[in-house]
């Protein structure tokens, strides 16, 4: 939304007049450049759109998410600026995730998989207490789950978020229903569970909490490198940025940006953390180049 | 279940010399060819195993093209020339992602989308719009803590039989206490694998079962396993097989665990003693079975099915799956040879489990260094499969007690539950066939099942 000054002291008379002056301008500044595709818009919508309605939904029963969604659709996204890196990291790791597994590397199969894994294993105990490794990866897998709703589209877990990106947001949210009209009580009932949310929020633990455990528990069994280059070759991604994020002390979703907007050279410096040889990453380089439009730093033309 | 069974021949390098057609699409999709190496990496591995061993091998089966997942249960029989291929229950479905969330395309507004990993820990727990809320606490749970699994009609879980063959389920009935009172509920879920192909766990929905709901409904039982049901209600037989058969899977996995020091070296006696409990476990699941099994036999209207088999082929299913413990015994087994036909009506895996306790009986009582026969036959309308061993035999006047049901002849070893032949030949007879046993002290004994002839 960038301001119009060509425009001075003339106010742009609609959003839909600032975003697409704010598109010429991002085009102009970078002509070769392809714009986001049609599936990138969406999925982006979409994780936005849910992330408002968690937000909504932690003030309490009287924000009705629809009207407001509604509403921020017509007027823009208050803080769009603010959300668009998270989702757009969000719907980018998606796109890169949602990729079907159609080439399998049947060259070397599951190397370290022996005959009898999987077949004829004997199956864990559930109640046994797990290892330390284990439970970790154990909480990494849920706590990257809770980032998808009931019927599996992605979104952004509140305890995931920035913690000032999320209280804008349900700053924003609480503003919207003081336009609506309600009292000035009920404005202060909002004001006050936008304070409790941010607090739950402040006590919950995320994906960047489990990542950096799941690392500190390979780590002490020395077992990062060898855990690292096993999620590559099971396509595990969520794993791989986890650590890899733990690894450099970044968030979980840039870390997420970083490899999916990466080119092939860049790969093995934001891997070497991990200490995986240049044959662990092939599988890595090989499906990103699978991922259609990506926003590669060095390819001005894209990647389609 | 009558089962089309996909051959295929591989030469001494391992290359595929002929088979059927869906062996030789798969190996051309997934890049190989007539004449040229396996190109499916796990059934190469498992037919050097066969080789290696020189021994038959019988394996679930994982394969994978550009646009399916392949399922499969493969027979290898290793000979001097190569190995022989016999894939049966193939199943394909479409690739699907290899790290997906918890997608359930089909989850109803009122239903829950799940996921768990592997060991059926679940991993993921959400709810649609207008769902019951989910109980807490789920997280990292066993999914069998978290929905009490009800046995189906033939007394079995879908999802623990999907489990074992890592494949799809449907109709798996739950009870699970919701945030507002107990909810019965069907499960049903994929099998995930991830991009080398290991299983990595299941992801499914869970509807509420409206037919159901009034008798989840009802006041809590007395115990949450068999509760005040009496005990000549079906139900109490199936509880008892629920509750139990959770409990003795996690000891038989634990002891196991332990006895083969799969998490590091322990001491030898400990591991022995580990060895001792899996054994005793698998006893008392074998005995759970057997009850499951009693029970639905003879529930009224109990019917088999009426499948085309041929008694050749399953009695040489059964010796390749227990081939290797009559091995440990030093037994030799004469097994029908693969021209030996006797086609036959009755049901597939029933049939299958007679003559898998006939031969399981046959190798535990026969001495060591012995040998055991399979014979098949027709005789008129009959067809017959026969298995001769040289065990201590059986006197004329105690032939009939060994159908009885817990009759052991007085024996106390924890080799059964006395309820095998007598479940073998309830069920031969439900297939219009019978358990005959012939047999004198000294001389062996000789069982022959006898199913309507097919021609």
């Amino acid at each position: 939304m960038s301001d119009s000054s060509a425009f001075s002291g003339i106010a742009l008379p609609s959003p839909t007049l600032s975003a697409r002056l704010g598109d010429v301008a991002a085009h102009l500044a970078a002509p070769l450049t392809d714009r986001l595709t049609e599936e990138q818009r969406a999925l982006t919508l979409g994780i936005a759109r849910r992330l408002v309605g968690e937000a909504a939904a932690a003030l309490g029963v009287r924000i009705d998410p629809a009207a407001l969604w509604h509403d921020w659709l017509v007027q823009g996204l208050p803080g769009a600026e603010r959300l668009a890196a998270p989702c757009f990291a969000r719907a980018e790791e998606h796109r890169w995730r949602a990729l079907p597994a159609l080439h399998r590397d049947t060259s070397s199969p599951a190397d370290g998989v022996s005959d009898t894994d999987a077949a004829d294993a004997p199956p864990a105990a559930p109640q046994a207490p797990l290892a330390p490794v284990d439970k970790a990866y154990l909480d990494l897998t849920i706590a990257d789950r809770r980032r998808f709703d009931a019927l599996g589209n992605p979104c952004i877990a509140v305890a995931d978020l920035d913690p000032e990106i999320y209280r804008a947001l349900l700053d924003d949210v609480v503003e919207w229903q003081a336009h609506a009209g309600v009292d000035t009580n009920a404005v202060a009932e909002l004001d006050d569970a936008a304070c409790a949310a941010a607090a739950r929020q402040a006590s919950e633990s995320g994906i960047d909490a489990a990542a950096a455990a799941y690392h500190t528990a390979l780590v002490a069994e020395g077992a990062l490198s060898d855990a690292a280059a096993a999620a590559a070759m099971r396509h595990d991604w969520p794993a791989l940025i986890g650590l890899a994020a733990a690894a450099h002390r970044r968030p979980y979703g840039e870390m997420a940006l970083a490899l999916v907007s990466a080119e092939a050279a860049a790969l093995p410096p934001l891997l070497a953390p991990l200490r995986i040889d240049r044959g662990a990453i092939a599988p890595i380089e090989a499906s990103l180049a699978r991922v259609p439009a990506r926003a590669l730093a060095g390819a001005p033309e894209g990647e389609g | 279940m009558s089962e089309r069974i996909v051959r295929g021949r591989v030469d001494r390098s391992g290359a595929l010399v002929g088979g059927d057609a869906p062996l030789l699409r798969l190996q051309q999709r997934a890049g190989g060819g007539l004449n040229r190496p396996l190109a499916l990496p796990h059934l190469a591995r498992l037919v050097a195993l066969a080789q290696r061993l020189q021994r038959d091998v019988s394996r679930p089966l994982h394969a994978a093209d550009d646009h399916s997942d392949i399922f499969a249960l493969v027979r290898i029989l290793p000979d001097a020339d190569g190995a022989s291929l016999e894939i049966s229950d193939w199943r394909a479905r479409p690739t699907a992602e290899p790290q997906g969330p918890a997608i359930a395309d089909a989850v109803e507004p009122q239903g829950w989308a799940w996921e768990c990993d592997q060991h059926l820990r679940m991993v993921a727990l959400r709810a649609g719009v207008e769902a019951p809320a989910i109980p807490g606490g789920w997280a990292g749970h066993s999914l069998s803590e978290l929905f009490e699994l009800q046995p189906d009609g033939d007394g079995r879980f879908p999802v623990l039989r999907a489990l074992a063959r890592q494949a799809p389920f449907a109709d798996q009935r739950v009870r699970v206490e919701g945030e507002d009172g107990p909810l019965a509920m069907h499960l049903s879920g994929e099998a995930l694998f991830d991009a080398t192909g290991r299983f990595t766990g299941f992801r499914g929905i869970a509807t509420p079962d409206e037919g159901a709901a009034a008798d989840a409904a009802a006041p809590a039982r007395v115990d949450p396993a068999f509760g005040s049901l009496p005990l000549s209600d079906p139900q109490f037989g199936r509880r008892i097989d629920g509750a139990l058969r959770g409990p003795l899977s996690r000891i038989i996995a634990t002891a196991e665990t332990i006895s083969g020091q799969f998490d590091g070296p322990i001491r030898a006696d400990y591991a022995r003693y580990a060895g001792d409990i899996a054994h005793a476990g698998r006893h008392l699941l074998g005995l759970v079975d057997d009850l499951a099994d009693l029970q639905n036999i003879e529930r009224p209207g109990f019917r088999a099915a009426r499948d085309e088999i041929d008694l050749g082929d399953l009695a040489r299913r059964a010796v390749g799956l227990l081939g290797m413990k009559a091995e440990e015994k030093g037994i030799r087994i004469d097994a029908p040879r693969l021209d030996d036909k006797a086609p036959a009506w009755g049901e597939f895996r029933r049939v299958l489990q007679v003559l898998l306790n006939l031969l399981g009986n046959a190798i535990r009582y026969s001495p060591e260094n012995s040998q055991i026969w399979i014979r098949v036959d027709r005789e008129g309308d009959r067809a017959t499969v026969t298995v001769a061993d040289q065990g201590q035999g059986i006197a004329t006047d105690q032939q009939d007690m060994v159908f009885e049901k817990f009759e052991r002849l007085g024996r106390t070893d924890s080799g059964g539950s006395g309820l095998g032949l007598y479940i073998a030949r309830r069920l031969a007879r439900a297939m219009g066939g019978d358990l005959t046993i012939d047999s004198a002290p000294g001389q062996g004994a000789r069982f022959t099942l006898s199913l309507p002839a097919r021609d």
